[in-house]
């Protein structure tokens, strides 16, 4: 690696950060890792639900980062660059693992089945009284009881605020079963917050 | 319309994705049915709630560990980058030693005297077309080969 010419890295924003680390300045990527390793980490973790596979593809986003670095050109934030890149290696990695295809009782359903009208949730909000700490540990689990390919839909969607089309595009699949698998995804979602609030009033 | 498409429907209002041609139908079906409009407030309460309570997950490393790792990453490869010459040369060399081979094959088939029709392997046949010249000819691959001295 070249090497670091001395800069304020923790104060510097994100863009003069990129604009070293662009000209070799590995300090300066070392600084944008630290800002934004949890997010990425974060994001690879909801997609794989594997504590180990989220570290190396996090890791792996970073290496294929610095590697592409002259490529990012600002379109977008640093860190939507980055996150753009980690969800990348996710979903390659979830079609390796052939995780996506039917694995579950709900794909199936979903495939051979209508959709019920209904959503679980009669409650206005299952969750009151939570602390958020715990509210967002509840949400967590819940995502980790859904499907890959369910959970894949929801991050994209909910988290990373994609549309339906561009969902469709990086998980290769059309734009009804992008809302087919929302809208499974979502009752699942409301099915377990309403057991969450069952259990509590037990 | 079916209800299926109506709940996607009523999911894409939510989601401000519904196409316009689509919209008076399902304004229409908010207006008169209660359940249409129940759904589109649970879709809404779990979007905006699972929105605002996105799990927060940190590296289960040190800053220190968790870098040393991708930078031993990133040196190996540039490391690897840096041999690749070394390693084009040698792919190429995988395949000029076989390429030597045959065409060494080649001239010992064409230097044996009154070998005229040679079958080098199942599936190939030979046609002798003249005492200068030797054709070898698969039909299985489609291909012909002619030796001319």
């Amino acid at each position: 690696m070249p090497q670091s010419v001395k800069h304020d890295y923790p104060s510097a924003p994100d863009e003069s950060l990129v604009k070293w680390a662009q000209q070799g300045d590995t300090e300066a990527f070392e600084q944008l890792v630290f800002r934004h390793r949890d997010k990425i980490f974060a994001r690879a973790m909801m997609m794989m639900r594997n504590e180990d596979q989220a570290l190396e593809l996090s890791q792996e986003a970073w290496v294929k980062a610095w590697q592409r670095l002259a490529q990012f050109q600002g379109e977008s934030s640093f860190a939507t660059w980055m996150t753009r890149i980690v969800i990348n290696l996710c979903l390659d990695q979830i079609r390796r693992q052939k995780r996506v295809r039917t694995e579950s009782i709900d794909e199936m359903q979903e495939e051979s089945g209508g959709v019920e009208r209904q959503l679980p949730v009669s409650d206005p909000n299952p969750t009151a009284g939570l602390e958020q700490d715990e509210l967002r540990r509840r949400i967590d689990e819940a995502l980790g009881k859904l499907t890959d390919a369910h959970r894949t839909v929801v991050v994209l969607h909910e988290f990373e605020g994609l549309e339906y089309k561009e969902i469709a595009k990086r998980v290769g699949i059309s734009i009804g079963t992008v809302m087919s698998r929302l809208f499974y995804a979502r009752r699942r979602l409301a099915t377990l917050l309403q057991s969450l609030k069952r259990e509590r009033s037990e | 319309m079916k209800t299926t498409d109506l709940t996607l429907d009523l999911q894409a209002y939510v989601d401000g994705e519904l196409p316009s041609e689509r919209r008076a139908a399902v304004e229409a079906a908010l207006a008169g049915d209660a359940n249409a409009r129940e759904l589109v407030a649970g879709l809404r309460r779990l979007s905006e709630l699972v929105r605002a309570n996105e799990p927060v997950l940190r590296v289960p490393a040190s800053r220190e560990f968790y870098w040393s790792q991708i930078q031993r990453q990133i040196e190996r490869a540039e490391n690897q980058e840096a041999t690749r010459p070394a390693g084009f040369a040698l792919g190429w060399l995988r395949w000029l030693v076989p390429a030597v081979g045959a065409a060494a094959v080649a001239v010992v088939i064409s230097l044996r005297p009154g070998r005229e029709e040679v079958t080098l392997a199942a599936g190939f046949d030979s046609v002798q077309t003249d005492s200068s010249a030797v054709v070898f000819r698969s039909e299985s691959d489609g291909v012909t080969i002619h030796w001319i001295e």
